[in-house]
């Protein structure tokens, strides 16, 4: 068999995936924790400013002072960090655990404080969404090319090279109608897998609603390399929503497929 | 003589556990997406805490903790490693596998407390503050990584050892090393259910 010699393309393929790997790791579960542990956080910080909130009106006049007072303090603590210190530990107040936040955001019926989580979460992967375009941008990788981008090919990019980089796999299937509107549909989104529902229908509607905030992340990242490649914020609407399996899938961990319905209205 | 071999060797078959953990075992991320996805969440808090920094460190740990408390497990079933006896044990353990196996660096343990109950981690590559720069606002008050704290302290409690973690340096913060502090308070005992001896 007569063996030929790997093409330009395939060659500089090659060394892209080399680059890759020889790049330092970390534990996928470590980053997965960190990214579920997100939507929790969102919670806490929302009940925090609530409550800061709820104080500040209580002591209105007090808060300019504290805005005008907040530039001596940062003078003052530059010299405490002495030898002593050094010693004792800060005491640090632990808040509340995981699952009752979540629980939290299932039962706040405060329609704008649900709203400020779902957008501090979306916020967070918006920022990941549009650091990580930089990111494919200098990886260097000769099947990614940036010229002459239109709307499909970014949605292309994001199925393939964002979500092979986050989840470690591509979105199983990309739908649109070329005027704008693309369903992307993941059957195995990697990090709610662990996550486990009750087989009774009625509470397994329940728990998909306990899943729900954890999908405004990829929401974020979404619209946040989108964003980086010319589709402002505002152009852009995306929502999310449970999804069947095909039955001809291998059975996976979590019985539900995840579905973005991404529509990006031009000016 | 031969107590102090037989620690080298098991620390040297710790190094070698994690390593293989490491190496086989483990689904790997591009450390520089961890890295930005961490960034991405300090910096949310910073905007919603408006650059109240206390509150960002105090944020972090307790997010920390609630991860800490979950990690433990997937440490010891992948590790499969009995109870540490000794402080001395829990810091080898420590940085030589949980540090290898989730973040793939291995500090160095020092500055031992004359009681045993206190040392200090040195982290020389932190994946988390690579590429990280401090606003001027934010360099006397962030602990950037504070999270790693809250993660030793959950992961510690849940194997019935009440520690403090708390950074004393970070590089920064413009100290010359990154220093870790654990702090043991006391071990906790194991409960026995009621009415049973």
């Amino acid at each position: 068999m007569e063996r030929r010699e790997p093409t330009e393309h395939q060659s500089a393929q090659q060394q892209a995936q080399l680059f890759e790997k020889s790049l330092p790791k970390v534990n996928q579960l470590a980053f997965n924790m960190l990214l579920n542990e997100l939507v929790p956080l969102s919670m806490a910080v929302e009940n925090d400013i609530h409550d800061m909130a709820v104080k500040d009106s209580n002591a209105e006049d007090v808060t300019v002072e504290v805005l005008a007072g907040d530039v001596d303090k940062k003078v003052v603590l530059k010299d405490d960090d002495t030898e002593e210190e050094k010693e004792q530990a800060p005491k640090y107040k632990i808040g509340e655990q995981s699952h009752k936040l979540i629980q939290q955001i299932y039962n706040l019926d405060d329609e704008y404080r649900s709203n400020s989580v779902a957008e501090r979460i979306q916020n967070v992967g918006f920022q990941i969404g549009s650091k990580l375009c930089e990111l494919l941008v200098f990886s260097n990788n000769p099947t990614i090319s940036f010229r002459d981008m239109d709307l499909l090919a970014v949605m292309k990019f994001v199925c393939r090279d964002v979500w092979k980089q986050v989840y470690g796999k591509q979105i199983d299937n990309l739908k649109t109608n070329h005027r704008g509107t693309f369903y992307l549909l993941d059957y195995d989104y990697k990090p709610i897998q662990t996550f486990a529902l009750d087989l009774d229908p009625e509470q397994q509607e329940k728990e998909l609603k306990l899943v729900e905030p954890f999908l405004e992340i990829p929401v974020g990242i979404i619209k946040g390399v989108l964003s980086s490649l010319g589709f402002p914020k505002d152009e852009v609407i995306c929502v999310t929503s449970f999804v069947d399996r095909p039955d001809d899938r291998p059975r996976s961990l979590f019985p539900k497929g995840v579905s973005f319905h991404v529509q990006v209205n031009r000016r | 003589m031969s107590r102090s071999q037989s620690i080298s060797s098991q620390s040297k078959s710790l190094k070698i556990t994690g390593e293989e953990i490491w190496k086989n075992k483990v689904e790997k991320v591009n450390s520089e997406l961890f890295n930005l996805t961490y960034g991405s969440i300090v910096s949310q808090l910073c905007i919603d805490y408006k650059r109240d920094f206390k509150k960002v460190n105090e944020q972090l740990f307790s997010m920390g903790y609630n991860i800490g408390i979950r990690l433990i497990e997937d440490f010891l079933a992948r590790t499969a490693l009995p109870r540490c006896d000794t402080m001395l044990r829990t810091s080898e353990v420590i940085s030589k596998c949980a540090f290898k196996v989730f973040l793939n660096i291995t500090p160095t343990v020092t500055n031992w407390s004359q009681s045993q109950d206190t040392f200090s981690l040195l982290i020389d590559e932190n994946p988390l503050s690579d590429f990280v720069e401090l606003p001027m606002d934010a360099v006397n008050q962030l602990w950037y990584s504070n999270i790693l704290c809250g993660v030793l302290k959950g992961a510690l409690e849940m194997v019935q050892l009440d520690c403090d973690v708390w950074f004393i340096s970070d590089i920064l913060r413009g100290d010359p090393q990154t220093e870790l502090r654990i702090k043991l308070n006391k071990v906790l005992k194991d409960e026995i259910p009621i009415g049973e001896d």
